[in-house]
């Protein structure tokens, strides 16, 4: 998939989970530049990934994702 | 170069350290025995000034149990007594090695407030003692006892003085005085135990230390090879209980060295009069006088037999 | 020998010696033997434990990292999981679990003679359990490689630093360090230092000191009034915090002077405004660890029930660590009730997120304020829990918390309240400054020498005056 297209279903699913609407869906987004994103959050937002694009983590995969670029690599070579 | 500079920097800090501990210390000693009342003070006049003829040797239970004109009137000698709350055999050793070594009194009671049990508690009470580790030099073997490395410890002026600096501050107030009056020496304590007499199970057997027993021996035998009339007494308890272990050791010893031992912890009077008490532990005036006329009594008569 | 025993005053130095003496190839080894004697000198059986933690760590990470096949994988990973908490599970809970089959049989009247046994807990057992099924797991996920050299396993497990209390460091984080060890240069050795010394502070000055007053109040709790038991209420997490906060502190700079780089266990815990917040400042190595390796697994599985799922695994996790702190209903207790308050916060942090961005609260001194006392007073309730001996205890506290008047107990030493006092000021003030103005009175990074030097021998000297250093302060508590 493409990034831009990714970005673009990415956004609002962020935008909701963690309750910001101005959020940009950059590639260096972590958990260390967004407040709310912790523990509880993070897991929401995986899910809310899987259901998007109808794919599955793995408990491994999630430690591997440090950051959105992480993640959106991740998505891909499950697609 | 960086080893250099980090050890001249670790040697800088200890040399003020050293600095800052030798005046902070010596202040601090110096105001340690200029006090006017309170604990330390007793303690220093006990050591150093006291000539009364009657002693009283013990923990708490001594200091608030016996009732100094009560003895006079009775006995027509004069009266100290050193009990400190929270020690126990190590400082009576104590005292007894100092006031001994100045003069020898007529009398002297040993409360009974010997722990033999093994345990660190008695070793770490005798913090009491460090000020006087400098001067005198007779109970140091016992302060040495607290660890091995309790010379090193008394490097530090401040050590012997650790968490005393407003005790002390107090002590010199002339305030002080007055909140804390003491008769000599005894501390009178005012207020009923409320609640009803309990009894506790005998304890399990215990592990014997022999230091402390070895201590205790050590209390007596240097009092009565003076020549001075000893007497160990066990004072009220608001408890009942059936045997105690400690207790016989104490008995066994008193009766090796044919000194007699008084136990009251059994006393149906007492026990049956919870108004004499402030707590578990200890008399409370009323008590205390009640029992001192006990006591003072049966020295009297005791003296005549 | 525990770190504020002048057995490690000695120990340390020594050990600091030969490890740089050593040649950099060997001192791997000259730690290893330091670390051993270290525990040997608690009791040589328990290095023997630890020694077989080891062992069996070391081999079923390696068969793990040889094996190819996912299935078999798990198998290692669960067998050796076993494993290694079977010697904690039989240590922590054996005597609570013979005790509870025993007076369950006598309740229906058999008399059952099942051996009274009364274990003495292998100290630090917890600490390097826990690292170790870290380190397993990380292997199995891929995290890190299984390490070749058993040598740098066992430094990991026995590091003795860590040993004892903590920080419960990660594999990821040490096993590189051991592997290469790095000398500490000039400034981390004063950070080091500074850490130790004030840990000794946290811990003599303030932990041992607020001590002697809750253990006494809290010993006797049925006797003392409302206002007694408020004041021990409140001081007591402040005496947890500098109890594990200053040991942390010395076991992090002790690592930091051999040039170990060691995690931060407490981050100023009582300047949170949420109680999620907290558990990500207090005892961080632990939470951590448990959020690693139970909290996201189980949450990963909760995954589909979404909010519900993240609760359940919340109500787990805390429970977890509950029993973990001891093997009785009152830490069980106190572990759910962490639960409940972070799922609260879960369930209503969005609301409350958009009704503090309306009034713009979060940038107000006052409402941060207001959060910090809340989330403190939450905790401190929750604390009285896992302090009482038991349940009846813990509510018969919070009644005469409520209904019993009368004057506070000072005891015969109000001096014992005032140094815990002076203390805790100063452990507050720096916090403080720490927190939120990181760049103002700088006395141990001070520009000026003069003023560092200072710095570290008055916090020495205070350490002299009004440490606990034995058991002869206390209070004589007479009702």
């Amino acid at each position: 998939m493409e990034k831009e297209e990714m970005v673009k279903k990415l956004t609002p699913i962020f935008r909701n989970v963690f309750g910001d609407e101005t959020l940009e869906v950059t590639d260096e987004l972590s958990a260390l530049n967004v407040a709310s994103w912790d523990s509880l959050s993070h897991m929401l937002l995986i899910t809310e990934v899987e259901n998007q694009f109808t794919i599955k983590f793995k408990l491994k995969d999630l430690n591997k994702m440090k950051n959105v670029g992480d993640m959106m690599a991740m998505i891909n070579s499950k697609l | 170069m960086v080893l250099k500079k980090i050890f001249s920097n670790i040697l800088l800090v200890f040399l003020v350290i050293f600095i800052l501990d030798f005046a902070i210390g010596k202040t601090l000693r110096y105001f340690y025995f200029n006090e006017t009342s309170g604990l330390h003070y007793r303690t220093t006049y006990s050591m150093d000034s006291t000539n009364a003829e009657i002693l009283i040797f013990g923990s708490s239970r001594a200091n608030h149990h016996y009732v100094p004109e009560i003895f006079e009137d009775s006995l027509h000698q004069s009266f100290y007594n050193t009990g400190r709350d929270g020690n126990g055999t190590f400082y009576q050793l104590a005292l007894v090695k100092t006031i001994l070594k100045r003069y020898t009194p007529k009398t002297i009671i040993f409360e009974y407030s010997s722990v033999f049990a093994k345990g660190v508690e008695e070793y770490d009470q005798m913090s009491s003692l460090l000020p006087y580790y400098k001067t005198h030099k007779e109970i140091r073997p016992l302060i040495e006892l607290r660890s091995p490395y309790e010379k090193i410890k008394l490097l530090s002026e401040i050590y012997p003085f650790n968490s005393q600096a407003l005790t002390i501050a107090v002590g010199n107030l002339e305030i002080n005085k007055k909140r804390t009056a003491d008769d000599k020496g005894y501390l009178a304590l005012h207020q009923e135990w409320p609640y009803q007499l309990d009894s506790i199970a005998d304890e399990k057997k215990i592990e014997v230390d022999t230091t402390k027993v070895r201590a205790f021996r050590e209390c007596l035998s240097t009092a009565k090879n003076m020549g001075i009339k000893v007497y160990v007494v066990f004072s009220p308890i608001y408890r009942r209980y059936k045997t105690n272990q400690q207790v016989d050791i104490c008995r066994q010893i008193c009766h090796e060295q044919n000194i007699p031992f008084w136990d009251y912890s059994k006393d149906s009077f007492f026990l049956s009069h919870r108004n004499l008490f402030l707590d578990l532990l200890h008399l409370n005036n009323n008590g205390a006088v009640a029992f001192s006329k006990m006591i003072a009594n049966k020295i009297k008569h005791y003296k005549t037999d | 020998m525990t770190f504020t025993s002048l057995n490690f005053l000695i120990f340390f130095p020594l050990l600091a010696l030969c490890y740089f003496i050593t040649p950099v190839k060997y001192r791997l080894y000259t730690l290893l033997a330091g670390n051993y004697f270290f525990y040997i000198n608690v009791k040589p059986v328990y290095a023997l434990l630890l020694a077989g933690i080891t062992l069996c760590t070391y081999y079923f990470t390696r068969q793990i990292q040889k094996n190819d096949k996912e299935s078999i994988k798990k198998i290692y990973l669960i067998i050796n999981i076993i494993l290694i908490l079977l010697p904690l599970f039989f240590f922590k809970y054996f005597s609570k679990v013979n005790d509870f089959f025993f007076s369950a049989l006598n309740s229906i009247h058999i008399r059952w003679p099942l051996p009274d046994i009364k274990l003495l807990l292998p100290i630090g057992i917890s600490f390097y359990t826990f690292m170790s099924i870290g380190y397993i797991i990380d292997v199995y996920n891929e995290e890190i490689e299984a390490e070749e050299n058993i040598g740098v396993v066992a430094a990991f497990t026995s590091f003795f630093p860590l040993l004892l209390s903590g920080p419960i460091e990660r594999a990821k984080n040490m096993l590189p360090q051991f592997k290469q060890l790095k000398q500490p240069d000039y400034n981390s050795i004063f950070q080091a230092m500074k850490l130790i010394l004030w840990g000794y502070f946290m811990k003599l000055v303030i932990a041992d000191r607020i001590g002697i007053y809750v253990d006494i109040v809290f010993a006797n709790s049925g006797h003392h009034t409302g206002r007694t038991l408020l004041l021990a209420s409140i001081l007591y997490p402040f005496q947890v915090y500098a109890d594990l906060g200053g040991y942390s502190l010395i076991a992090i700079g002790t690592a930091g002077l051999l040039g170990f780089k060691v995690m931060l266990n407490f981050n100023r815990p009582f300047f949170a405004t949420s109680i999620a917040e907290l558990w990500r400042r207090w005892h961080i190595s632990l939470i951590t660890w448990l959020t690693d390796y139970v909290y996201t697994p189980l949450t990963f599985t909760f995954r589909k029930y979404k909010m519900r799922g993240i609760i359940l695994a919340l109500m787990i996790t805390f429970i977890i660590s509950g029993i973990w702190h001891g093997a009785a209903l009152t830490f069980l207790v106190w572990g759910f009730i962490q639960g409940i308050y972070l799922s609260i916060e879960a369930l209503t942090s969005k609301r409350r997120m958009q009704f503090e961005k309306k009034y713009n609260l979060r940038k107000k001194g006052w409402y941060i304020f207001l959060e910090i006392v809340v989330v403190f007073i939450l905790f401190a309730a929750s604390q009285v829990i896992g302090r009482a001996e038991n349940m009846a205890t813990a509510f018969n506290i919070y009644h005469r918390i409520f209904s019993v008047s009368g004057p506070l107990f000072i005891g015969d030493a109000p001096s014992i309240l005032i140094y815990s006092i002076i203390g805790l000021l100063m452990l507050l003030i720096k916090d403080f400054t720490d927190e939120f103005a990181p760049s103002q009175m700088q006395f141990f990074n001070n520009k000026r020498k003069s003023v560092r030097i200072m710095a570290y021998a008055t916090i020495a000297i205070l350490i002299l005056l009004i440490g606990v250093f034995d058991g002869g302060q206390f209070i004589y508590f007479k009702f």
